[in-house]
Order: C-alpha cells, then structure tokens, then sequence
C-alpha cells in the first residue's frame, strides 16, 4: 500500500466532482446506452452537442519504439464525424431499407468503469468508461465489442449533452462484416 | 491432371458459375497454389517506404509477407518465418527498423534479409551456414508506376506482361496529375466470413446491386442525399430506372475495368464534391496533354473500376486501392487503402480520404451492406443440395459497343461482362499448366500505344 499514485487518485476524484454530479454522470451513460439499444436514433442525436467530434481510431500494430508517426504509417479513423455526419448514419439506419435490419437486429451495450474528472473548462468534464457491445442478428449472428471511450461531457441549460467521444477499440483488424453501430 | 471439371464449375456459354467453387476446401487449397502461387500479387505502393529500413507487411495468398526498403534502398520481400523453426519474425504491420528477430530462439536478420545474429553461436554451432539461411525471399519483385507487386512463380512472365493492355488504364491514375499517385500508407482492414471471389467481382462488376443493396446508403449519401439529383451514376435513388448511355464494361484478357466514360462521376456520391472536381477540371488540360483526348477527358474523373487479377482493385472516383487477402475457402480480409494525388491541396485530400472512410471504410455507410450477402451467399453452398446448383451472370452478355480503347467493351454499368471475365479468368489460371498459360494474349506494348495513342 506504499504507492502514492493509489492513494492519491481516488482523493482527486472524488473530491473535485462530487457524488451527486457523478451519479447523474453515471445514470446519463446507462440512459445513453439504453436509448442506443432501443434504436431510438434521433433521441440520441439530441444527447449530443452540435459541436461533437465523434473519433473511432484504427490502433495500429507496431512496435513500441515506431509509436506516435516516427514512420510512414499514417494514424487512420474508422468514424471521425461532426454532428451532420452522426446524423447521415442515423438517417441511413431509419431509411428503412438497410435489409440487414431486418428481421430486427438486437443491441445490449453494457457502460462501466465510469470516472469523471474536472477539466480547465468549468461546465466540461472528462469521463472514461468501458464497454461491451453485442449485437445479435437473425438465429445465431452474434459479435461482441469491447472497448473504452474518453467523452467530454458538457452541462446545457437543458442537461448534459455529448461534446467529444473518442472510443477506443481492441482489433486492429475488424472482426465484424461492419460497424454501422453507435459505440 | 487437372483435379477439377472446371468447364463445369465455369460454363462460359451459359454464363453459369457452380456454387461449390465458393465453399469446396479442396478447390481453394488448389486456388493457393494455381492462382496465389502463380499470379503477380498487389504488394503496396513504394511511398509507403520512404526510408531504408521502412517496412510493411502483408499477404500473398496466406502466406505472411514483410516488404522492406534495406540500407542499400532496394526493396525486397521476404516470408516472414523464421529459417530455424518458422516462427513470425515480424509481429508489427509497419514501422521502421535495423533487424528482424525471432521471439522464440533470437536469430535476427538485417532489412536485407541476411541471417545477422545466432545467439550462443559460436558455443553450439559448428560452422554454422549462416549465407544460406537468410529469410526466404519472394523471388519476383516488381514496380509498375510505384505500385509493388510480387510473385512466387520464378518463370512467370514478367509484371508488365502479366499486366498487358490494363496498364493503359492504371496510367489514368498514375499519370494524369504530375506528382502522381499518393496511397494513405495505412490500409484498413476487416475480416469478413465469405469467400474472396464475391468482394472481388462484386467491386469490379456488379453495378446491379447498387441500388437495391445500397439502398439505404444512396438515399442519404451524396447527390441523392443532398438533393441536386434524383440518381447516381445514371441509377435511381428507388431503383426504378437507369440511364446505360456512356458507361461500358470492358473485358481484356487477363483483368477488367468498368468506367463511367464522363469524367466527372466518380464523385457523384461525394456530399461535397465540388473542389475535387474543381481540381480535376484545373489538372485535365495536362491529363490530356499526357493521355491524350480519350483518356484525358472520358477516363480521367470518371467513375472508375479497374480489376487487377486475382484480388485487386483500383478505383478512381471512390478513390481507393482494395484487396481481398483469402483466409480460407469462407473466410477473407478486406484492405483498403485511401488513395489521391500527390499534388491536391490537403483540402482535397482530406475531402477524399472522408470519403472513403463515410463510404468503404470498416463503418462505411456502403460497405456494412455487402459483407452481409457476401457471408449469405458462402453460407449457403453449405447445404449439398445447394451447392449443386448454379449461379447466372448472363447480364448483357452478347451486348457489345465500339471502344477505342484496349479490350471488349459491353454496354453500361448494370452489367455482368466483368464479373463473366472474372470468372473466365480464374477458369483459366486454375487449369493453367504453367504460369504463363495464366494470361491471355494481350496487344504488344508497341501496338498498343499506336493504336490507342
């Protein structure tokens, strides 16, 4: 127990957010997760501040002494959206004829490992958690993501709103025929 | 002797294509060695090696590949597998490096693939014959335009053979702008269970499935999207009718290519089209100047869809380079990579590389479409009886139109001529006795620049 860094994380926390704002932080998440799972697309888009940046990043596979572009491998997105472009995926997912949506395709995001840190701006605040994503299709067409998110999470006169999320994922390669999801 | 009727699985006449060539394990172990083995494979682009010591790695057929720029600068590939017991001695997709070393043992090989450190050597070894156990090198290495391809085959023909009369298309992007091709040198890459013939004669061919598969994509994306037009390409937003005029399909002898033939619709499905077309208007004069007239201005910006044999794709307009690495008979990789010219303003490039990921990308709003019935279609040749039966690409055939450029042409983008010459193709690479019974008889490079200037 003599390390400092384990002593002093949690004090910090805790100290500097305070129970209340974190457990509505925390219900938001759960909401979120739960309006994802029900495909109600458009109340989504309204969790979201029309500034978002929305970021999922390729985690390339290289070795520990190549990171951060000493070479020519270019850092990649898989989604790297403003809010029109949430908006355009949203919009596709309720046109109705994405045939793979139907028979109903079945969402259940799980959120944890939720901590909230202040930011320099004073109604911002950084949140990490963690996720598991699994999507069933059809009779047994079942994928699972899991991952982590870093969100800044805003409080508007009409509650809090999304204002960045970078979600970070496992595989460098895909392992789903597609990621036409909301993480 | 040949293990297979392949007359049966591929009947050109009828244009019937037996399903079992989708699922059957034993056709795909012969598709490694016939065609993986022998054809002259997409390695990368030699910008994404800039440096002596840069490498990247990938895949010929399945087999690991590491290409590396060595300190000499010439580029080289090699099976990554170590010479002592196999084991990968390259775990990293890219990156800069002096060596290669084993995880298990520690042998480690310089970048140009030298057998360089034997840990304990000189205490267990006697004489050890370091010289002949360097890395196994892919015997053929060759560069079209920067674009690197390899082949395990020693006495097949050489890449600018193999490639014949689809050069004269690949210049289109290659040699219309003056700093030339730039490729994103980070693939991305998805694993999809299906098998690898579908993605590939579905991106060179099939422009039937567009508005019906994507139907849900092209009604928010682009010109539909954004209301300047109620169809793309000639195809309807609802999929009621579609305009042929202009478009063609063209078969050559070993590879194919589908193009809108007016310069300017392949960036029709772009929401924000206008500066890339602003710069492809202020670069024609010099496409034209370089091409001449009929590519300069039918070919450049268009719409298209050119199909390098076996797994390779290079499409202008979308504007990416694709290929499908095989991972077993139900089972490929899908690697795209962005693709632009060197010289756009970094606006343009960003625009473009937006595209790609909005459309083709891992969460591409046309992309999440077609790994569904690409797995559908494998899936179902499991069933016995299924697998008996036999699919139909008869779409157009007889249909031809006059071109002046190298290769048959047939009319329109909703047509099946290149998925047919796809399939006529792999008949023919699978019943080859040799690799150069692979390629068909292409025009000679002189005659080719003379008749189509």
């Amino acid at each position: 127990m003599a390390n400092a860094e384990l002593k002093l994380a949690p004090a910090t926390l805790v100290g500097k957010v305070g129970f209340e704002l974190e457990w509505a932080i925390n219900q938001f998440m759960t909401l979120e997760a739960r309006i994802l799972d029900e495909e109600r697309y458009t109340d989504w888009l309204g969790l979201l501040t029309e500034d978002i940046r929305y970021q999922i990043p390729v985690p390339l596979t290289t070795y520990r002494r190549n990171r951060a572009s000493t070479t020519a491998l270019k850092p990649l997105f898989i989604i790297d959206d403003g809010f029109s472009g949430l908006k355009q995926r949203a919009a596709r997912e309720a046109t109705g004829l994405v045939w793979l949506n139907d028979p109903a395709t079945r969402h259940l995001r799980m959120v944890n490992n939720i901590e909230v840190e202040t930011t320099a701006t004073p109604d911002e605040f950084l949140v990490r958690s963690k996720f598991l994503l699994k999507r069933g299709r059809r009779e047994k067409d079942i994928v699972s993501h899991a991952g982590w998110r870093e969100d800044i999470l805003r409080q508007t006169a009409g509650g809090l709103r999304i204002a960045k999320r970078t979600v970070h994922l496992l595989e460098r390669v895909v392992m789903d025929k597609n990621l036409n999801m909301f993480f | 002797m040949k293990k297979f009727d392949y007359q049966t699985l591929v009947d050109s006449q009828k244009a019937l294509q037996q399903r079992s060539i989708f699922w059957d394990p034993a056709i795909y172990e012969e598709e490694l060695k016939q065609i993986f083995n022998r054809c002259w494979l997409f390695l990368g682009h030699e910008t994404q090696l800039p440096q002596p010591g840069d490498f990247i790695r990938t895949y010929m057929g399945e087999d690991d590949v590491i290409v590396v720029r060595g300190k000499d600068k010439v580029i080289r590939a090699f099976l990554n597998a170590c010479t002592h017991r196999g084991n990968k001695v390259c775990q990293a997709e890219g990156g800069n490096t002096r060596s290669f070393t084993c995880s298990y043992h520690g042998w480690s090989y310089n970048t140009e693939g030298d057998l360089a450190g034997v840990p304990l050597e000189k205490e267990i070894y006697d004489n050890l014959d370091r010289a002949s156990l360097g890395l196994v090198p892919v015997p053929r290495l060759e560069s079209y335009k920067g674009l690197l391809f390899g082949c395990f085959s020693e006495d097949a023909p050489s890449l600018l053979d193999y490639l014949g009369d689809i050069t004269w298309y690949i210049d289109v992007v290659t040699d219309s702008a003056k700093g030339g091709l730039e490729v994103v040198g980070t693939p991305y890459r998805t694993e999809i269970p299906g098998n690898w013939k579908l993605p590939v004669e579905n991106a060179i061919g099939d422009g039937y499935h567009v508005a019906w598969a994507h139907a849900g994509a092209m009604s928010v994306l682009g010109a539909i999207g954004n209301g300047r037009s109620d169809n793309v390409l000639g195809i309807s937003a609802n999929n009621t009718g579609v305009d042929q005029a202009g478009a063609i399909e063209v078969v050559m002898n070993t590879h194919t290519v589908l193009t809108t033939l007016d310069g300017q619709s392949g960036y029709a499905l772009y929401d924000h089209p206008d500066p890339v077309l602003e710069h492809i208007e202020k670069n024609r004069p010099q496409a034209i100047e370089k091409l001449g007239a009929l590519r300069g201005k039918q070919l450049y910006g268009s719409e298209t869809h050119i199909g390098v044999f076996p797994n390779l794709q290079i499409i202008q307009g979308l504007n990416f380079i694709r290929i499908i690495h095989p991972k077993g008979p139900g089972k490929f990789e899908v690697w795209t990579y962005g693709m632009c010219e060197r010289e756009m303003p970094e606006e343009t490039k960003g625009i473009i590389q937006n595209h790609v990921r909005q459309t083709f990308g891992p969460a591409g709003l046309l992309e999440g479409d077609d790994g569904d019935f690409v797995e559908s279609i494998t899936h179902s040749a499991a069933g016995y009886a299924t697998r008996q039966m036999k699919g139909f690409l008869g779409m157009g055939m007889g249909r031809k139109v006059p071109w002046d450029g190298p290769g048959e042409a047939s009319p329109g983008l909703v047509n099946e001529a290149c998925q047919r010459g796809f399939y006529d193709q792999w008949r023919r690479a699978m019943e080859a006795a040799d690799a150069h019974g692979i390629i068909g008889e292409a025009t000679p490079v002189a005659l080719r620049e003379v008749r189509h200037g």
